[in-house]
């Protein structure tokens, strides 16, 4: 498994954020987020290039 | 689609400023104004009652006040962007790389099928392309009950034109 070095406040808030939201665990929690976001970053990228596309045809402004 | 609402009695929301061409010879059938709808929507008012066609894309941008009934045309993503491509091509434009640009296709599709199912203004009915090219009675009878069977069946059948599906999978005309 590798490591992720984040500030400790930030730790803190996360550990707070992730009991409130019922993760068992910072990591899983973290873990999460990271997909999460990493998901929505994939999308957004392909969309993007979907809309150059589109915009090629003229079907977009 | 287009021809087949206008055929069965829909009203068609269309400024005729983009014409027929080699890839489509019907003519486009398209309101300029759509393009735009991120920036500007207060024509939307304006359609209620009556049909214009729009990319999926857009449909992100029509706002929540209104009550939406979307035919979603659905096609082989692979001819999709094959015919996108031939189309680019006639045009003198560049096209993405193939294979990244159906993996995006792909990916825009799954998350606005997620999207739409989060949205209640919007009824949405798929209809596959190729289903309604061999099948069009059975296809019209069910976008007419779709829309509170308002159309003639008989004549939105009769706008299908099997000669303008190219780029089908497995060949390109």
């Amino acid at each position: 498994m590798s490591k992720v070095t984040i500030e400790p406040n930030l730790y803190e808030s996360a550990k707070k954020a992730a009991e409130v939201a019922g993760y068992s665990s910072v990591d899983e929690f973290v873990a999460h987020c990271l997909e999460s976001e990493i998901r929505r970053l994939k999308v957004e990228a392909a969309e993007s290039q979907v809309a150059d596309q589109l915009r090629g045809l003229g079907y977009l402004n | 689609m287009m021809q087949m609402l206008q055929n069965g009695g829909i009203e068609i929301v269309t400024d005729q400023v983009r014409t027929a061409d080699p890839d489509n010879p019907r003519g486009y059938l398209e309101y300029e104004a759509v393009k735009d709808i991120g920036k500007d929507a207060s024509w939307l008012p304006q359609t209620r009652g009556k049909a214009f066609k729009m990319i999926s894309l857009l449909l992100y941008h029509l706002p929540p006040t209104e009550q939406y009934r979307i035919l979603f045309m659905e096609r082989d993503p692979e001819e999709v962007v094959r015919s996108q491509e031939a189309m680019l091509q006639r045009l003198q434009r560049p096209a993405a790389p193939h294979t990244e640009m159906l993996e995006s296709f792909r990916i825009h599709l799954a998350h606005l099928r997620a999207w739409l199912e989060t949205r209640s203004d919007m009824s949405v009915m798929s209809v596959d392309y190729r289903d309604l090219i061999e099948q069009p009675v059975m296809q019209s009878e069910k976008i007419s009950q779709f829309l509170d069977f308002r159309l003639d069946v008989a004549q939105m059948s009769a706008a299908v034109d099997p000669s303008l599906y190219r780029s089908r999978s497995g060949q390109t005309r």
